[in-house]
């Protein structure tokens, strides 16, 4: 008789059991290694003078909405504004994290050259910048780039 | 002691089937990737390499078409030094730009010295090399078009044909050759000429259309048309004007 099909129900069930003990710890290990690596990018500025505190923006279109979050914000010029520290873009599929981003209110654009992580449904993009044009369209990551499909 | 070996037996089964389930596809650029969501492509930019389980590509610039999202790549054009090799499928392929269907299986090679090195033959040419690997059909077009198996070398500007991956050794089964100047197939005992050459491996024959010239040993025999019967080796030549089928036998023989 085959070998599997001599094993009783019950040491499957237990087996099954501990494979999936299994993958939740390793899920739980991923999310705080990711959690942590976000940490690891920020930048620690000295002067923390801002123009604004949790600024919070948002890039639409009739197609999507992507809303832009940070820790602190500058004016630059008319409709330009600085996001300092742990800034993220989140959109329906994706979300960018990044330090330093310059927003253009005006034309919906945004462009960082600080690294920045790009993370989507098992995809995961680093990079040494980024842009974002054509109301989220159009997403431009500068630099060396990796990209890890999973 | 034995239940003990069982759970093991199925958790290892179970870590397998879920490590299997995460094939990862690396991808590095030097110059950046440009995203395009609604037309669902990507540019990756200068000296990109991709490596998964399975393949590495490398080229300077890789556009890629997605599906869904992302990640579920369906096809993907490599431009300038491209090269696909793969250790496990005895895969190398190379030219200045190379298309790789994945859902469908097909593998277009392009340009200058293009090559495309399988187990069971190489094939090169300057102008296209295309391999459809569900069907199992290929073809090879352009200048310097070649093909050089274990036992069969063909040369000819338009070159279709059938491998089989039936069986545990792949063979080309069908076999088209066409050249406004020549075609040139050479198996193990026969050499042939013609502006047309078309082989199949269930007829087990080989036809030859126009300016047709079968080399054996010293044996030498041009016409118009050639039919050769592969099993038994035996030909037949013919021509419309009949004075134009020659046979000629040279000595070779120096002793």
């Amino acid at each position: 008789m085959n070998y599997l099909l001599s094993i009783k129900k019950k040491y499957i069930l237990l087996a099954i059991f501990i494979f999936l003990i299994i993958v939740i710890v390793n899920i739980f290990i991923q999310s705080i290694y990711f959690k942590n690596n976000i940490t690891d990018n920020s930048i620690n500025f000295k002067n923390s003078e801002s123009d604004i505190i949790k600024p919070k923006f948002s890039i639409s279109s009739n197609t999507r909405k992507i809303f832009i979050t940070a820790d602190e914000g500058s004016f630059l010029k008319e409709g330009e504004i600085l996001l300092k520290k742990n800034v993220m873009f989140n959109a329906n599929k994706f979300k960018i994290f990044s330090d330093n981003v310059r927003f253009n209110k005006k034309n919906q654009t945004a462009s960082s050259i600080t690294k920045s992580k790009f993370i989507s449904n098992k995809t995961e993009i680093i990079s040494e910048g980024f842009e974002i044009n054509d109301f989220g369209n159009k997403i431009n990551f500068n630099g060396k780039t990796i990209l890890n499909i999973k | 002691m034995n239940k003990i070996y069982k759970i093991i037996f199925c958790t290892i089964f179970l870590i397998l089937q879920y490590s299997n389930s995460f094939a990862e596809i690396n991808i590095t650029t030097d110059e950046g990737i440009e995203v395009f969501q609604d037309e669902k492509y990507y540019l990756l930019k200068k000296n990109v390499e991709i490596v998964t389980d399975d393949y590495l590509l490398t080229a300077d610039n890789v556009k890629a078409n997605f599906e869904k999202d992302l990640y579920d790549i369906k096809h993907i054009f490599a431009k300038g030094n491209s090269l696909l090799k793969s250790d496990s499928r005895n895969i190398t392929a190379k030219g200045p730009e190379l298309e790789f269907n994945i859902k469908e299986q097909i593998l277009k090679i392009s340009g200058i010295n293009s090559s495309l090195e399988l187990d069971f033959a190489s094939m090169y040419s300057d102008g296209k090399i295309d391999v459809y690997n569900n069907t199992g059909s290929f073809s090879l077009k352009g200048e310097k078009s070649k093909i050089i198996g274990n036992d069969i070398e063909v040369i000819g500007s338009d070159i279709k044909g059938k491998f089989s991956n039936t069986s545990n050794t792949n063979e080309i089964i069908e076999l088209n050759v066409i050249d406004e100047n020549i075609s040139y197939v050479k198996t193990e005992s026969l050499e042939m000429y013609a502006q047309k050459i078309f082989y199949n491996k269930e007829q087990d024959y080989v036809e030859l259309f126009d300016n047709v010239k079968v080399i054996r040993d010293t044996e030498t025999i041009t016409g118009d048309y050639g039919k050769i019967n592969m099993q038994n080796q035996s030909y037949k030549i013919s021509s419309k004007d009949k004075s134009k089928v020659k046979v000629s036998l040279s000595n070779n023989d120096d002793e």
